[in-house]
């Protein structure tokens, strides 16, 4: 009997997936030489499977932004926002992303994970709700166990399911947060935000927009779903991340709510933990001015995205979603034919992204393509060729 | 009552084994579901998400990790579809 006997399935799992070549699961990228190429088993690839939609990972403002406060300010804070670690530029970044948004309050958290942990675990608590989409993301469904909030679940992107469940609450549902995402990330699917604002305005309760995936990505300014969709005025909480399209490490929730800013008070993931380095909030801020006036960033990336979309379709792809967007995620019969998939994108000098159960909804096997505004014609073209070879040989 | 509840339950587990795990619609219900059946946490919320819509009832996600059969289940549904048509 051992501690580490629970883990021997998900061991087995691994090993299925073989031990020849670079692992599909965490793979080592052994160099990163741009926002698209990097190094993996000792060749060169094109990195399609990242999240840097922007490609600003190594835009110059942003890394000279950062070099700057490496210089000036140290390495790291070595304590909470609650004791030593509140910087000038948190405050400054916390007040950019408040303006973009054109609301009173925005908090930073260290991570994107912290952020759905921080929020959602203080902002409902005990006899309050949480109704979260089924496919929530995984830093979703733990702030919502540390929340102590009843936490009921609804079928994805099903706005008449949650109005089911709204509507078995009565009056309570009034302390309830529902929580959907501008884009999830294993499908690369939308919701249906327009509707989803009607039942929660219908039964009074709250809403909260997890766009992690979707923020530089959808609307004139790239401040996500809910602005692409002309809601914003209609959205309780917006969650986000930097290590996406900001091209860092951290996360954020922004709030029309000046209440907001009483959960610095009450959050332990925000209280309990180093606030970010004043490398990464100098380089995250350069990239938020970046993103919101990226407009060519977005037409660029849009252009790659409906490209890849309409010749992967012609392909006679199954998709995960029905509309087009960054993340492109191509669902394949089974285990071995998605790894087969993986290898042979890999051997074509592409890397993009194995997803498999349980960290897929309904058991899906899936590729997923990710593509950055960086991502060139020839890169688009390659990938788009390696495909259809994989698919002659299915 | 009680019994007509339990059997009314019992009856919506089958449909919802039936719609969301097809192959497994003759499990055993006094087994762990993913210590002995093998099932995974989507699996077991997928399922579950069946029966809430059967039985029009919301299940807190906290139960699931309380509950480990399809028996100890049942028992859980019939407090919380008993407490919802009171």
């Amino acid at each position: 009997m051992s501690l580490f006997d629970k883990f021997h399935k998900l061991a087995e799992a691994r090993s299925g997936l073989g031990q020849d070549g670079p692992a599909p699961i965490a793979t080592p990228i052994e160099r990163v030489d741009s926002a698209t190429r990097g190094w993996i088993g000792g060749r060169e690839v094109i990195l399609a499977g990242t999240n840097n939609y922007l490609g600003l990972t190594f835009h110059p403002d942003v890394i000279a932004a950062g070099t700057r406060a490496l210089t000036e300010l140290g390495s790291g804070t070595t304590g909470s926002r609650m004791a030593n670690g509140s910087y000038g530029a948190h405050q400054a970044l916390e007040a950019e992303l408040a303006a973009a948004f054109g609301w009173p309050s925005a908090i930073v958290f260290s991570t994107g994970y912290q952020a759905n942990l921080g929020a959602l675990s203080t902002l409902v608590g005990q006899g309050e709700y949480l109704l979260l989409d089924s496919d929530s993301h995984a830093s979703i469904y733990d702030g919502a166990r540390l929340s102590n909030a009843q936490t009921i679940r609804f079928r994805h992107n099903d706005p008449e399911n949650l109005d089911r469940r709204l509507s078995r609450l009565g009056d309570d549902a009034g302390r309830a947060l529902v929580v959907v995402e501008g884009l999830y990330s294993m499908l690369g699917d939308q919701p249906p935000l327009a509707e989803f604002v009607e039942v929660k305005n219908n039964h009074k309760a709250w809403l909260m927009v997890d766009e992690a995936h979707s923020f530089g990505v959808f609307g004139e300014r790239g401040l996500g779903l809910a602005e692409q969709a002309g809601l914003l005025d209609q959205v309780d909480f917006i969650v986000g991340t930097f290590s996406k399209s900001l091209a860092g490490i951290g996360g954020f929730c922004v709030s029309p709510h000046t209440d907001l800013e009483l959960l610095r008070l009450a959050s332990r993931p925000y209280i309990f933990t180093a606030s970010p380095s004043p490398t990464v909030i100098a380089s995250t801020r350069k990239a938020l001015e970046l993103l919101v006036n990226g407009q060519e960033l977005r037409l660029s990336l849009q252009r790659n995205i409906n490209r890849l979309y309409e010749e992967v379709k012609a392909m006679g792809y199954e998709l995960g979603s029905p509309d087009p967007g960054p993340v492109m995620a191509i669902i394949l019969p089974d285990r071995a034919t998605a790894l087969a998939h993986w290898k042979g994108l890999l051997n074509a000098g592409i890397y993009a992204n194995l997803m498999i159960p349980p960290a897929t909804p309904a058991g899906l096997n899936l590729l997923r393509i990710s593509l950055s505004a960086a991502h060139t014609d020839a890169d688009i073209d390659q990938i788009v060729n390696a495909l259809r070879k994989l698919r002659d040989g299915l | 009552m009680t019994n007509e509840l339990r059997q009314e339950i019992d009856q919506a587990i089958s449909r919802a084994l039936a719609t969301a795990l097809p192959e497994m619609k003759d499990i055993d219900r006094d087994a762990a579901l993913t210590g002995d059946i093998g099932l995974d946490s989507v699996q077991i919320m997928n399922l579950v998400m069946e029966i809430e819509d059967d039985l029009d009832v919301s299940v807190p996600v906290d139960i699931l990790s309380e509950v480990q059969t399809l028996n100890q289940l049942a028992e859980r549904l019939e407090s919380l579809v008993g407490e919802s048509r009171s």
